[in-house]
């Protein structure tokens, strides 16, 4: 049990907004992580962060110390981005289908753009890729992966924060995986 | 061990959940079958990619931008606070206030005279004054509410007699066969509805 975090929200249910924004700053940029990834632009994933933050506030009353704060945030945050998700399938689903073969599509450009200046970050190709085919992972899987691999949970973790037994993540990292090999192997990312 | 059975196998020694033989079993499929070691080369190259992304940067204004989103502080009030404490405290204690109140209500507007008995033809009423007249034979129980009752000479009452934020003036000579209750404060009145209405 993380007992800063949980100190910090205890202070912030009780009006501290310093406490709060101690909170914002340790989270705000995983969460954003999780809603870039989730979201595939940086505004849409902005948005997502102020929203998941505006929800954690107004629900300081119903946290419960007992489980950890961070598992709490992730949940509401991945909620959040789903709802987002399913909310523009339908304006969304064409660009998905399209063939990505030169890496020049809407999500590449985007993508690109976002990290600029790119002084630290170079992206290889291969991670464009990887990142596309991120992009492209049914919603089901793709919270799982991200939280698996970007943010380090472990399964246990995962399943706590969707809610549901770990047989099940287990069995959504693994399909995870394999479409992501797939897709990698598709677009001839492995030599030989 | 064939193909089908490797495949699950390699997700669980990527997920680091496969122990001792079957770790040593998976080794021995893969030494000995290129498709499912090229395989796996892929899933391990695909985890480690995976993992390599870069994490975003956000704007620099994110925080403040939050920060400015949140609603304003509402000051709760420590009784607020406290009745989210102990919510069957709290509705027990709004529904003794509720009772309390009716019954103190009650009590406080009811300053008209009342007669109630099952034999009334035989009592006089004189402004908030009730007589019992002398020799006459009240039967069964009289209650008086904000009155006074004279019970006179040789009077006979055969029951009880209540009276109710008033006074009893009762003839040495009056003959009474039940109780003689004078009841003028809202708690003994209480009581008194209460028993009124177990009854």
């Amino acid at each position: 049990m993380n007992l800063v975090e949980t100190r910090l929200a205890k202070l912030a249910r009780n009006g501290d907004r310093g406490a709060f924004e101690e909170l914002v700053n340790l989270y705000k940029d995983k969460i954003f992580h999780l809603a870039y990834r989730m979201l595939g632009n940086k505004q849409e994933a902005e948005d997502a962060v102020q929203d998941t933050f505006l929800r954690v506030y107004n629900n300081l009353d119903r946290y419960d110390e007992n489980q950890k704060f961070s598992t709490w945030i992730f949940r509401i945050g991945t909620n959040l981005c789903i709802d987002r998700l399913r909310k523009r399938k339908p304006t969304y689903s064409l660009d998905a289908e399209m063939p990505d073969s030169d890496g020049n599509d809407f999500y590449a450009m985007l993508a690109s753009k976002d990290n600029l200046p790119v002084d630290q970050i170079i992206l290889s190709e291969t991670q464009q890729v990887i990142r596309r085919a991120i992009d492209t992972l049914p919603e089901k899987y793709k919270s799982v992966v991200i939280l698996r691999y970007l943010h380090d949970m472990s399964l246990q973790e995962i399943g706590d924060v969707l809610k549901m037994p770990v047989t099940t993540v287990k069995t959504r990292v693994h399909r995870g995986r394999e479409y992501l090999r797939k897709k990698l192997e598709a677009d001839g990312n492995f030599s030989k | 061990m064939n193909c089908k059975q490797a495949l699950p196998l390699m997700h669980e020694y990527l997920d680091g959940d496969l122990q001792g033989s079957e770790a040593l079993d998976l080794k021995q499929h893969l030494l000995t079958c290129p498709e499912c070691h090229a395989i796996f080369r892929q899933m391990e190259t695909t985890d480690a990619l995976v993992r390599s992304i870069p994490a975003p940067v956000a704007s620099s204004d994110l925080t403040d931008r939050i920060m400015g989103s949140l609603p304003p502080v509402k000051k709760r009030s420590p009784w607020i606070q406290w009745v989210r404490k102990h919510p069957a405290v709290s509705v027990a204690a709004v529904f003794l206030l509720t009772m309390a109140g009716s019954f103190g209500s009650m009590w406080n507007n009811n300053t008209e005279l009342m007669v109630r008995g099952t034999d009334l033809d035989r009592v006089i009423i004189q402004g908030d004054k009730v007589i019992v007249p002398k020799g006459e034979t009240v039967k069964g129980n009289l209650v008086v509410e904000n009155g006074e009752l004279v019970v006179e000479d040789n009077a006979n009452v055969e029951g009880n007699l209540v009276v109710i934020d008033g006074n009893m003036y009762l003839a040495s000579t009056a003959h009474i066969t039940g109780d003689k209750i004078r009841i003028d404060q809202a708690l003994s009145w209480l009581w008194f509805k209460i028993n009124e209405m177990v009854h």
